[in-house]
């Protein structure tokens, strides 16, 4: 055994080591760590080897934790020294063994001398460097790894242990009691052996996770045939567009993406229903970004609009809003009077005056500069249909409006606006889902539009063009 | 040394006076050394003792030191005969130690990264509000609270 007197350290297989193999829920969340290190402080559970015992409180809620095998049957396994679970996935060996179909435990002995043996000769050869190979980096993560596997750290497991004396009735120390005063959790579950979690066999865990991974509910299409959106759950505000549309551009071409940071959702639109339902097959229960577990579900049910159409009363916004936040003037004024209940995350688009900022529809406006600034001419309500069909036709127009309106955001985020752009500002419905841009540049374009306002005009019909004249003179007053 | 009263030991005067309640913690102590460790831990059956020992060494202090009401010479022989601890009574006249508990709770040879005992934070410094300190049973001895 190993329970020879040290004379050679290395020699003997007694193991010294500088810093712990450790998963980031054992650490704890504190970056402040005091960490005691102890050499040869007790034996390995698996292979009964003297070895660093490194001992640490990962938090203040939590129990002191240490070192329980040693560096050698860590790194054989590519598991942390504390908890057993793999260090890149944070699952059960038997789990990332049979979805990764790595089969090691034929090479390892479990008995006695042969395992000490093994264990030792293992070790030399790591240490000289030679015919050292890892199967754990090379190994690309499956589909049932990315379902199951932690996305963040689990600090639960380092509370204190169940005071077995409260279990009995029977706590004399009341409150200085560093024990948790709960009744204990009895079930299959609570019967584990640390060298069958190692080695990955009989793990009651694994078993769970395996049949759970199996039954995983897939994200069934909607009967509704247009609906070309997936709704994206869970987001924080490090998740761009950028990021998403890096997820979701494989599955399909994207027509949309409109993030709403108020809800933390996003709204995916694909152009066609396949590539929609290709991105729902692919990504459901592993869509992971930045770390970030998403939830993927299927947008809500509408009837499709097309854009220049009046908007009926029970058509939700969520069609017309995945077109990019194009919309004309005629379809938000027409959506402003509607109280419909409307899905999450197009609330914000829908009634702006009334829901961003708290506050109410703005008076009309005084005085004109642009034609998108003039709900008339944009096309609100009846005589507006032509417009808002020209308005649909070329896109290039709304974008530079939405553009125009971005700023509108800021304007009233940030109180202090060039006077002549202060009256037009509170009119504005805020763009949809963007993010104000700061104004400073925004600023230096208004020449830039002004003389852009010109341009388009000849591809729109007369109606539209009537917008423009009054544009000119409003764009001239502010130049 | 032991304390046994010889009649070679010459008691100064004052001595009557005092001597009673000597006597009292001198039975508790040895009531408590006594005791069964049935139901206690393995180190809540010492604290009694730490306890005792604080307690006697304190009444010597505050006889001298804070009540003034015996002699130099009564005080020094409780010393010599080892009714007090000199060395506790030596931290509590330093300013911060003056309800020291014990002279290991103090010592940060005797702890993990040269720390003090838990006991003595104060206890608005603290995160856990009760604690008992695991050599001498102590509450908490910072002299603010």
């Amino acid at each position: 055994m190993a329970h020879r007197l040290l004379r050679d350290a290395q020699a003997d297989g007694w193991e010294r080591s500088d810093f712990p193999i450790i998963c980031e829920s054992c650490l704890g969340d504190n970056p402040y760590v005091r960490m005691t290190r102890a050499d040869y402080d007790k034996e390995c559970k698996i292979c009964t080897r003297p070895f660093t015992v490194f001992r640490w409180r990962p938090g203040r809620d939590a129990r002191y934790k240490k070192t329980e095998i040693c560096q050698t049957c860590c790194k054989l396994k590519n598991v942390c020294q504390v908890c057993l679970l793999d260090l890149e996935y944070g699952l059960p060996v038997q789990v990332r063994d049979t979805a990764l179909a790595i089969n090691s435990n034929d090479a390892i002995p479990k008995s006695d001398v042969n395992r000490e043996y093994f264990a030792e000769e293992h070790d030399r050869r790591a240490r000289a460097g030679i015919d050292y190979e890892s199967s754990y980096g090379k190994a690309h993560p499956n589909d049932t790894i990315l379902k199951l596997q932690r996305t963040t750290p689990y600090y639960k497991r380092n509370r204190a242990h169940v005071c077995s004396f409260y279990a009995r009735g029977e706590c004399t120390r009341g409150a200085e009691c560093p024990y948790r005063h709960e009744m204990p959790v009895t079930g299959e579950l609570s019967q584990q052996n640390i060298k069958d979690r190692y080695y990955g066999v009989n793990d009651p865990v694994a078993l769970k996770l395996l049949s759970k991974a199996g039954e995983m509910p897939s994200l069934s299409p909607p009967e509704d045939e247009s609906i070309k959106t997936l709704y994206v759950g869970g987001l924080d505000a490090r998740i761009t567009e950028q990021d998403l549309r890096d997820h979701f551009y494989a599955h399909g071409e994207i027509e949309s993406i409109r993030m709403v940071l108020q809800r933390a959702c996003a709204f995916v639109t694909y152009t066609t229903r396949e590539g929609a339902e290709k991105a729902a097959e692919e990504l459901v229960n592993k869509l992971v970004v930045k770390g970030l577990r998403l939830k993927l579900m299927w947008g809500k049910p509408q009837a499709s609009k097309p854009e220049g159409e009046v908007p009926e009363d029970d058509v939700t916004k969520q069609g017309l809003m995945s077109l990019g936040g194009m919309l004309p003037r005629a379809v938000i004024s027409q959506q402003q009077t509607n109280q419909q209940p409307q899905p999450p995350g197009t609330q914000d688009q829908q009634q702006p005056p009334l829901h961003y900022f708290n506050i109410p529809a703005p008076p009309p406006v005084e005085r004109t500069f642009y034609p998108s600034m003039d709900p008339q001419r944009m096309g609100a309500l009846v005589p507006s249909q032509e417009a808002s069909d020209n308005k649909g036709g070329s896109e290039k127009q709304p974008q530079q409006q939405g553009l125009l309106r971005a700023p509108n955001s800021s304007g009233q985020a940030y109180p202090v606006l060039p006077p002549h752009l202060q009256s037009q500002y509170p009119q504005y419905y805020p763009p949809y889902g963007y993010m104000a841009p700061p104004r400073p540049p925004y600023q230096q374009q208004y020449p830039p539009y002004q003389s852009m306002m010109a341009p388009p005009p000849p591809p729109p019909a007369p109606p539209a063009m009537q917008q423009y004249p009054p544009g000119a003179p409003g764009s001239s007053s502010q130049g | 040394m032991p304390k046994i009263k010889t009649s070679r030991v010459k008691y100064p005067e004052g001595w009557e006076l005092i001597e009673p309640t000597l006597h009292e913690l001198e039975a508790k102590m040895r009531e408590a050394e006594n005791d069964p460790h049935d139901g206690k831990r393995k180190c809540e059956s010492l604290w009694p003792i730490f306890k005792i020992a604080h307690q006697k060494s304190r009444y010597i202090y505050d006889l001298y030191y804070r009540r003034k009401e015996i002699s130099k010479e009564l005080y020094e022989f409780c010393l010599d005969q080892g009714y007090a601890d000199h060395n506790l009574i030596a931290k509590w006249k330093k300013p911060g130690y003056e309800r020291l508990c014990c002279l290991q709770c103090m010592q940060t040879r005797d702890h993990n990264f040269t720390t003090t005992c838990v006991c003595r934070v104060p206890k608005h410094l603290r995160e856990e509000r009760v604690i008992e300190c695991v050599h001498c049973g102590c509450k908490g001895c910072a002299s603010g609270d």
